[in-house]
């Protein structure tokens, strides 16, 4: 709870004094607002009644000042422009609360947003595994629209209510103080329901939030699984599921709408009782001569403007309710720690080294539990070529991960070029790094931008270069635009190999001192495939590479094999040792030359049949 | 990705009644709580042009007459406390039914009509964009439907009231009085409209944050190993910074309307006060004169609220407008009248042994006859595809990756119809028989496959709702998924994520070979995956595959040469067209281009293959 507060009040750094003048200009408004019924209550008693025992003494000073009951009297026109001029200012000093208090909350508003982008961006992997995308997305957006509601208005109106109370008090009580006590009989009961209704509905208002995520959720997956839901005719089975997140949704609403309904007319009629006191009371002691018309008028009038607002706070208070929650729900985020970084990372290494790569010992396992990797040795000298075999969940793509420090190990080091990752700067580690993933993600940029990411500083030719390296210059040439082809729904729809290929240039035009190919190709085409290898062959020793595939062809040629299987290196050499020596490896290796023959054979007997066709 | 298209500027067309009737029909149900909405709304406005009545008559009572009927004004405004209140009560209430209601039908409708959509409806929109249809534009349309009818009832009824009164009470003053209407209108129609311009540039930028967010989230590892946080940050805050100065200026222009709109009701208060103190004495009663002061500070109210919903009006016009859209799609793809004539004299006049087209119910034949097929005009996908599959018979597609096969097994799954030629069933068209028929008589399985939130079970009970639990793991068992769920601390209880992504990739092609198996379809459409899981798992998903396939008339997007030896025919698909066809032996001899993709996808498959006979072997070691 605290820490809610806490976060706002860090945020509204370098704005509260903005704020602070929003407020003293709301201050100064409703000053005048509440001079506006005096002038006419002043009128009232002392020029049209004219009856100097009922109305209060200051009222007689008032209009001898002004040159006296009769003048005034003559020059009405006076009091009603005083009216104008007085509601002029208000309306002036409204102007400047409205706008000071705007520009606070929208700078508050800018910064939480770029906050919590640059947080989401630092946010440890393991956070991103479990949260969900719509979730967080939701958080961005509408959490923050709440927020910023909240700014907006809701403080200013908490503000506006309790001034408006205040404000007029001194004047009342100088007025008339018995009156002033009348009216504010019932103010008490009247805050304090609208505080307990605000407590109550809270946990409500929360219900119908989730109701609502439920809703949103049964429905994306709808559509996201739209192939599924087709190809298995469950179309009534899905209305059905989503007419019930759907009416769950709606029934919680409507009792949101009920609880609201009997709040809202209960308070009115606190409101109206108390009006009615005034009245009344105002009645009673009109009609005794002990109060003027224009007392009445006065305090008729300031209750009025007091009243309503304060009434209202039952709602700023729900909507405060909805604030806090909001509030809770990205303090969730912007107080997660971040991704951490050694105290005192080591200096950052030059960014040219030569890249040697060592696992000593690594074991780590996932939050999930199950050991994703036990104690995992091996090391790649600087410019080789490390392949990386075995099942899935066997450890291939943790190791990757680890790498790139995503995650770190629980027992064991990581070394590049002698230095301990987890002594470095994240950034550093990764700066060294490529990595081309199975499925990569592409930004919604175009083509060519998404290659420079590689390298920021890269020259079209470059980018070209390493475009065609991963044999996707053509691909993109293709393209009406080229290279200024955008990616994504406003722009080309790119397949699973085209996208691998981009991601490769991507990778290619860092120039990385160690590159990693994570099941890199597998969406790509056999032909392409070779292409691309016999490409990735020229610039070996270039860089430290590590290449994960299912495929032997892939792997063979590669200086190092590790053969891995549950989270263990059950083997490693070259292909040459691996081969020599019985294992996993030579079997399959067998296995394949077996299917060789197999091929030749194969062909041999088509080639037959048709010689016997054609005799 | 999903995605989040600009806003059309919709917002400086004029109210569009045409539009809005059509989204009032929508309403009809709700015709009762409306009624009594409407009706709720007159009732206030009355009493709220009542209650300054009541106060001049204690005045006038108390000065003039010694405050003798001081007591019945005061029951009577009591009564008037209480019936406001309750009529406050009635309609937030009612307003409540109405708008949870349609928000309720319009999602319902909206849900209904994206099921029957055709697939080129879902080609061209986003699920993001899908989304925010409804769920934020059925929120905004229902939201505003019964406060904009309130407003207006108790806008107009009010006005007039207190216009009314006035005239009443004395109609020169009310002349002088109501000289601040036509200046408060203008003031209110140029900021509305200001305000809404700001507010429409506020909005398009906030959807290009949402979908920097959104790229942020899901990129979120690419930017890591990318070390673009800082840039990725400093593009965001260029959207950051446009969008506050858009609120900014939208804030503005609701700041400097607000002062105008309290100064001329102030100017109001004056006249009155000014000519109505002139009047006082003779014409005029002082209670009067206060009255005619509390009308003159009320009149802008019920202006500045009509002008509000107005501007949430027009907002929602967009909304309207996309959504309406959307409920008035046709589905492209959707039986024909005669073919529902058929299903419904199926329903009334069941023949036994027949389908519920009445048609025949087994499939013994399928012809792509002559196929042609674009997705959009003259970019042929598929020229001339004809082919025949027979029962128990399976045909694979071959070619490279945009030749063509996905859209066969498109048109097969009847996603799309051709655009040429005729696709039949034992020589019936597909077009004349049952959408609903083929396609529970067809199963399919993707390359990537889709699963939904919940357990194993519930994702395999998928495809056959009624299904018992020994037969779910009877179909876990025929595709041999039933060893890793079993190996699962919850096994078949096991929830498997939004989107399954709580499974490997491996796993989720079991799960959802095991739902194509418990459909136990005639047809069956698979979409081989390529090399997406390592050797031991392809292996056994293999023998998985081959278990589903058979018996059925199986159309398979073939990756494995497993899979392709294996059929009975293979189709070489090549630009859209068929280029070679027969078995395998047949078109390897032909040593075309079957034989040349053929031998390169031999090394890469031997490779696959011997890496899993490894893992086998050792599995019986």
């Amino acid at each position: 709870m605290t820490s809610k507060y806490r976060l706002i009040w860090q945020l509204s750094e370098g704005e509260r004094l903005r704020y602070g003048a929003a407020i003293a200009a709301l201050v100064v408004a409703s000053c005048f607002l509440y001079l506006v019924p005096l002038v006419s209550s002043i009128v009232l008693d002392g020029v049209l009644v004219g009856d100097p025992g009922a109305a209060p003494p200051f009222v007689l000073r008032a209009v001898e000042a002004v040159g006296g009951a009769e003048f005034l009297g003559a020059n009405l026109w006076i009091a009603a422009a005083t009216i104008v001029l007085l509601t002029a200012l208000a309306g002036f000093f409204t102007y400047l609360r409205g706008r000071w208090s705007a520009e606070a909350s929208e700078r508050i508003t800018r910064r939480v947003r770029e906050r919590l982008y640059d947080q989401l961006q630092h946010l440890p992997c393991s956070f991103h595994d479990r949260a969900k995308t719509g979730d967080l997305i939701q958080r961005c957006t509408s959490d923050v629209d709440t927020l910023r509601g909240f700014l907006v208005s809701q403080v200013v109106e908490i503000g506006r209510a309790s001034m408006m109370l205040v404000i007029p008090l001194p004047l009342m009580f100088a007025i008339d103080a018995r009156m002033a006590g009348v009216s504010l009989v019932l103010i008490l009961p009247i805050v304090g329901f609208s505080v307990t209704f605000f407590r109550r509905v809270r946990t409500r208002f929360l219900a119908v939030d989730e109701a609502e995520g439920r809703m949103s959720s049964t429905l994306q997956e709808n559509l996201t699984g739209i192939r599924v839901v087709r190809a298995f005719v469950r179309q009534d089975y899905e209305i059905e599921k989503f007419a019930a997140s759907n009416s769950e949704h709606r029934d919680l609403n409507y009792g949101l709408y009920r609880l609201m309904a009997g709040f809202w007319s209960a308070s009115d009629v606190l409101c109206m009782a108390q009006i009615a006191i005034v009245v009344l009371a105002g009645g009673v002691r009109m009609a005794l001569g002990s109060m003027g018309v224009g007392t009445f008028f006065f305090f008729l009038m300031v209750v009025n403007m007091f009243i309503w607002p304060l009434r209202m706070m039952g709602r700023i208070l729900t909507e405060l309710g909805k604030a806090t929650v909001a509030i809770g729900r990205l303090n969730d985020i912007l107080e997660h720690p971040r991704e951490e970084n050694p105290v005192e990372p080591v200096a950052p290494m030059p960014v040219e080294t030569p890249g040697e790569i060592v696992f000593r010992e690594v074991t780590f396992s996932h939050d999930s539990g199950g050991a994703a990797l036990s104690n995992v040795s091996f090391r790649a000298p600087a410019g080789s070529t490390l392949a990386l075999l075995g099942p899935s969940g066997s450890g291939k793509t943790t190791i990757v991960n680890l790498l790139l420090r995503f995650y770190d190990p629980d027992e064991g080091t990581i070394e590049i070029d002698g230095q301990d990752i987890t002594l470095m700067d994240r950034k550093d580690v990764r700066e060294r790094i490529s990595s081309v993933m199975q499925e990569p993600f592409l930004f919604s940029k175009t083509l060519g931008d998404n290659i420079r990411l590689g390298r920021a500083t890269a020259a079209h030719e470059e980018i070209a270069a390493a475009a065609s390296t991963a044999c996707v210059h053509n691909t993109i040439e293709g393209f009406d635009k080229g290279y200024e082809t955008l990616v994504g729904e406003r722009g080309v729809t790119l397949s699973g190999g085209q996208r691998q290929r981009v991601a490769l240039a991507r990778a290619l035009l860092k120039e990385p001192v160690l590159l990693i190919l994570d099941d890199a190709l597998s969406a790509v085409d056999t032909g392409t495939e070779a292409l691309i290898l016999e490409a990735l062959e020229k610039r070996r020793g270039r860089q430290t590479t590590i290449v994960i595939a299912h495929r032997l062809s892939t792997l063979m040629d590669a200086d190092r094999i590790l053969v891995l299987e549950g989270g263990r290196v059950v083997q490693q050499g070259n292909h040459i040792e691996l081969v020599r020596k019985p294992g996993m490896y030579r079997r399959i290796w067998e296995i394949q030359n077996a299917l060789e023959d197999e091929l030749q054979r194969d062909i041999h007997v088509a080639a037959e049949r048709v010689g016997q066709e054609g005799a | 990705m999903n995605s989040y298209q600009d806003e059309h500027d919709y917002y400086d067309h004029p109210i569009d009644l045409k539009l809005w009737w059509r989204i009032i029909a929508r309403a009809r149900p709700y015709r009762a709580p409306l009624g009594g909405l409407a009706f709720a709304g007159m009732v206030v406005a009355v009493a709220d042009v009542l209650l300054p009545w009541i106060t001049a008559a204690v005045i006038d009572d108390a000065v003039t007459a010694g405050g003798e009927r001081i007591w019945t004004y005061g029951s009577i405004y009591v009564a008037l406390a209480f019936i406001m209140a309750s009529m406050v009560w009635v309609f937030i209430v009612l307003a409540g039914i109405t708008a949870t209601g349609v928000a309720y039908d319009l999602r319902h409708a909206g849900f209904r009509r994206l099921q029957e959509l055709s697939f080129s409806f879902y080609d061209k929109r986003p699920v993001g964009w899908l989304m925010a249809r409804m769920t934020s534009d059925c929120a905004r349309i229902s939201g505003i439907l019964p406060w904009a009818l309130l407003d207006v009832v108790w806008g107009v009824f009010l006005l007039s009231g207190i216009t009314a009164m006035m005239f009443w009470m004395n109609w020169r003053l009310a002349l002088v009085v109501l000289a601040i209407v036509p200046p408060l209108s203008v003031v209110t129609v140029v900021y509305q409209r200001k305000l809404i311009r700001a507010q429409r540039s506020a909005r398009r930028t906030n959807s290009k944050i949402t979908a920097g967010f959104n790229e942020g989230i899901v990129g979120v590892r690419t930017t890591r190993a990318l070390v673009r946080e800082e840039e990725n940050l400093k593009e965001f805050e260029v959207l950051t910074r446009q969008m506050s100065r858009y609120s900014r200026r939208s804030a503005l222009h609701a700041a400097v309307y607000l002062p105008i709109v309290m100064t001329l009701g102030a100017l109001g208060m004056g006249l009155a006060l000014w000519r109505g103190g002139l009047l006082t004495g003779n014409v005029l009663g002082l209670g009067e004169l206060v009255a005619f002061i509390q009308y003159a500070g009320l009149f802008h109210i019920p202006i500045q609220e009509m002008a509000q919903r107005f501007t949430n009006l027009q907002e929602a016009q967009a909304s309207a407008e996309r959504l309406q859209g959307l409920l008035d799609t046709e589905p492209e793809i959707d039986d024909s009248p005669e073919v529902r004539a058929a299903l419904e004299l199926q329903v009334r006049k069941p023949q036994a042994g027949r389908a519920i087209d009445g048609g025949q119910d087994s499939i013994s034949e399928i012809h792509f006859d002559h196929v042609h097929f674009a997705y959009i005009k003259e970019e042929p996908v598929l020229t001339d595809v004809d082919f025949r599959v027979r029962a128990g018979e399976s045909i694979a597609l071959v070619g490279e990756t945009g030749s063509g096969k996905s859209t066969i097994a498109s048109l097969m799954c009847r996603f799309y119809e051709p655009t040429g030629g005729a696709i039949r069933i034992d020589g019936v068209d597909y077009r004349r028989r049952s959408l609903h028929w083929l396609q529970s008589n067809l199963g399919m399985v993707l390359q990537e496959p889709l699963l939904f939130s919940g357990t194993i079970r519930d994702n395999i009970r998928y495809s056959r709702l009624g299904a018992a639990n020994d037969e779910v793991h009877a179909a876990a068992g025929h595709v041999g998924a039933d060893a890793f769920i079993t190996d699962l601390p919850d096994g078949y209880d096991t929830e498997v994520g939004e989107g399954g992504d709580r499974l490997s990739t491996g796993q989720k092609q079991f799960v959802s070979l095991a739902r194509a198996v418990l459909a136990d379809p005639q047809i069956l459409v698979l979409d081989e995956a390529t090399s997406s899981v390592d050797t031991e798992t392809e292996r056994r998903i293999q023998k998985g595959i081959e278990a589903v396939l058979e018996g059925r008339i199986s159309l398979i997007i073939a990756h494995r040469l497993s899979t392709i030896r294996a059929a009975d025919r293979i189709l070489f698909i090549d630009r859209g067209r068929v280029i070679e066809e027969g078995n395998h032996a047949a078109l390897l001899a032909r040593q075309g281009a079957y034989a040349e993709l053929y031998s390169r996808q031999f090394h890469r498959d031997a490779e696959t293959t011997a890496l899993g006979s490894v893992a086998q072997t050792r599995g019986t070691e």
